[in-house]
């Protein structure tokens, strides 16, 4: 009797020191911000701390520079992962075909994804800079424009000009993954459309899409939340300006936290930003999400 | 089992007592600093053997903190009650340190040191408390001076400017479309409108204007704002890629022969001269309308509060800011010394030099309250964005200073 309850028990045993670990590592942090945000919290204030409840959640419903990055943020999600997307499908199915050197491109497209962001921020400021930058230099020269442009120091052009160094960097995980998927779905399911006179395209739609349904779901999912949360490259490529211009919302609470040592604002718009992102992310998967294990 | 623990035990304990017991002789002291080349915590290597062997009671762990993140570390770390002995500080940071009542003053060990009269041109002065007391022991010191490529002034029949007008003048001289200039597009003035900029707007804005409520926001400082956007907007004597430019940018397009101007201190002086030998030169920033302002970088030292071993950590203060040692010090920063002694043997040409000690009588620091940092950081650099790209007027720029500095 004891050894078959020990053994009942042998499960959580072994999971404890996971779950332990979790509840430390992340539902401690999570709590402490939730807590953190309900005071007045300035690093170098500490005289000042004092509990003022849902304060920073009212001020922040009035403070436009939250709306603003928002509303950005949402820009820079609902542009630059539908592009990794559109980008990583179209490699994947390159790389899907037979030709040669075909193993040496699989590892090639690899390249953006493996740099440290820090890396790619610097490399792509320096690419798009007006006067020692590549990219100027080759408009001119080709003569499609007369004067350089400020890439990322005009306010109409920075937010953009960071998202296609993004979809530089991330539309190989979706080729990475897609190109996996691909290889999943059976070719006998190809040659049996054939047999029945399918086109191309209809066995894309067909057969191609539905078999990729799963990795695609939760690959634009898992794509969601890293791009929402990155603001390294944005940091390095133009540290949230010129002005606001580049702040998305994770960038705000960031530069809230440590530059103005507002601790209390900034986990305040971090628990925020994160209820938002949970919200959107519980209402994709019940919608894209439907009918899947 | 339990056996095999208890002995364990036993032995580990043993083991701490072996490992222990010099080090419970000494005085330990902790000091943060900051150096941008990692290759420099070699110099300090050797100036804490050098301390050590002086001291041979004392013992100093030197722990270089990235300066990314270099002042939040250090508050966390004053809040959580786990600060160093003593720490690489600077001017702006001091009127958060004493709010949070972290630091020592060290008027009484200043007095009775003997280096005190090595220290060079007032800078103790400089580096006093809001409240009077000595709080910090400077370490270094540069001033922002205007660098102009003297071969470019020559060639258009220019001197280097010495007020705001001549400045302007000279800056629309020397901007020049590619046509002109063998294809390479060149600007007057190598504008900093990103982080760290606003000792590039000083000289012309805060020359005009000061920290009091109105201060920022009478007509004279609103005319000299707009003036100082002008130039970008207006006259366009700066690279497009202004308002986002940092340090890296400014250096390396005048390094590249793009700008004829910009503002910086001795530190890149060495590099300066390396891209261009005699082309390059330097004068103190110009005047404008009478008046004249230069930012005071700084590094100092400071004691904290929560010090058990304030004698021994004031010694190596004091050990950091004497002459050989101080000039060591230098030596990784790339700043100048702060003692008479040593600024005799500071490896700088003597026309930075002089630049440098000409635009002391009028450097000044922001005001010291703690506002001043954020208005580094954050609130300058926004604002002077927005403004440089036309989202606000150079009037609502300097309504929003002035409002960041009279809301408490």
């Amino acid at each position: 009797m004891s050894h078959r309850s020990s053994l009942r028990r042998m499960p959580y045993w072994l999971l404890s020191p996971a779950v332990l670990a979790t509840l430390i590592v992340v539902f401690y942090p999570m709590l402490q911000a939730g807590i953190t945000s309900l005071y007045y919290n300035v690093l170098w204030k500490p005289k000042a701390v004092r509990f003022i409840g849902f304060d920073n959640y009212l001020s922040i419903a009035q403070d436009p520079v939250f709306w603003a990055s928002l509303g950005r943020t949402a820009l820079w999600i609902g542009i630059t992962v539908p592009l990794q997307l559109l980008l990583g499908f179209v490699t994947a199915l390159l790389l899907n075909q037979q030709f040669r050197w075909r193993t040496l491109a699989r590892s090639l497209i690899l390249i953006p994804w493996a740099l440290p962001s820090v890396v790619i921020g610097l490399m792509w400021s320096w690419i798009y800079h007006p006067q020692v930058g590549l990219l100027n230099d080759l408009l001119l020269r080709v003569g499609l424009l007369n004067t350089a442009i400020p890439w990322l120091a005009s306010p109409d052009t920075a937010l953009y000009s960071i998202i296609a160094a993004l979809v530089w960097q991330g539309f190989p995980f979706f080729a990475i993954m897609i190109l996996a998927g691909l290889q999943t779905i059976p070719a006998n399911l190809y040659e049996a459309a054939e047999i029945d006179g399918a086109t191309t395209w209809q066995q894309f739609v067909e057969i191609t899409l539905p078999g990729l349904k799963s990795v695609l779901v939760t690959a634009v999912m898992l794509r969601i939340i890293w791009v929402a949360n990155s603001m390294d490259v944005i940091y390095v490529m133009t540290g949230g300006g010129p002005g606001y211009a580049t702040h998305t919302l994770p960038l705000y609470a960031f530069k809230r936290t440590y530059s103005s040592m507002d601790f209390g604002y900034g986990s305040a718009l971090a628990v925020t930003f994160s209820a938002l992102l949970l919200g959107f992310i519980v209402l994709y998967l019940r919608r894209v999400g439907k009918g899947m294990e | 089992m339990k056996k095999i623990c208890r002995h364990g035990i036993a032995i580990a304990f043993g083991l701490l007592g072996l490992m222990g017991s010099p080090a419970w002789a000494q005085t330990p002291v902790n000091f943060w600093y900051h150096f941008d080349n990692p290759e420099s915590t070699k110099l300090m290597d050797d100036l804490v053997s050098a301390f050590e062997s002086k001291n041979p009671g004392i013992k100093v762990k030197a722990e270089n903190v990235p300066w990314n993140n270099y002042y939040d570390k250090l508050f966390t770390s004053i809040v959580g009650g786990k600060a160093p002995d003593v720490a690489m500080v600077k001017l702006a940071q001091q009127p958060q340190l004493l709010e949070m009542g972290a630091l020592e003053p060290i008027d009484k060990m200043v007095a009775s040191w003997p280096g005190k009269d090595d220290l060079g041109n007032n800078l103790l002065e400089i580096n006093k408390g809001p409240d009077g007391k000595q709080y910090y022991l400077p370490l270094q010191y540069v001033v922002v001076y205007l660098y102009y490529r003297a071969d470019l002034f020559a060639k258009a029949g220019l001197e280097p400017p010495a007020t705001c007008e001549a400045f302007l003048d000279a800056a629309k001289k020397l901007t020049l479309p590619a046509s002109a200039n063998n294809g390479v597009e060149q600007f007057g003035f190598g504008m900093r409108g990103g982080k760290g900029g606003y000792d590039n707007w000083g000289p012309f804005v805060l020359s005009q204007s000061d920290f009091t409520p109105g201060g920022m926001t009478s007509a004279k400082a609103i005319s000299a704002n707009t003036w100082y956007v002008d130039l970008f907007r207006k006259h366009k004597v700066s690279p497009p890629s202004a308002p986002n430019d940092g340090f890296n940018e400014i250096i390396s397009t005048f390094k590249s022969g793009r700008t004829a101007m910009i503002f910086h201190h001795i530190g890149s002086s060495k590099t300066m001269v390396a891209a261009f030998g005699d082309k390059v030169s330097a004068v103190p920033a110009p005047s404008c309308n009478g008046g004249r302002w230069t930012s005071f970088g700084d590094e100092s030292t400071a004691l904290f509060k929560s010090s058990k071993n304030k004698e021994a950590a004031w010694k190596w203060m004091a050990f950091l800011s004497e002459g050989e040692n101080n000039v060591k010090f230098n030596q990784a920063t790339g700043q100048m010394t702060v003692t008479r002694s040593g600024a005799e043997k500071a490896a700088f040409e003597p026309r930075f030099i002089k630049a440098t000690v000409d635009s002391l009588p009028f450097a000044k620091t922001l005001p010291a309250v703690p506002q001043s940092a954020d208005f580094v950081n954050t609130v300058w650099p926004v604002n002077m964005q927005r403004a440089l790209t036309g989202e606000i007027t150079p009037e609502q720029m300097m309504t929003a200073f002035d409002k960041h500095y009279s809301t408490k």
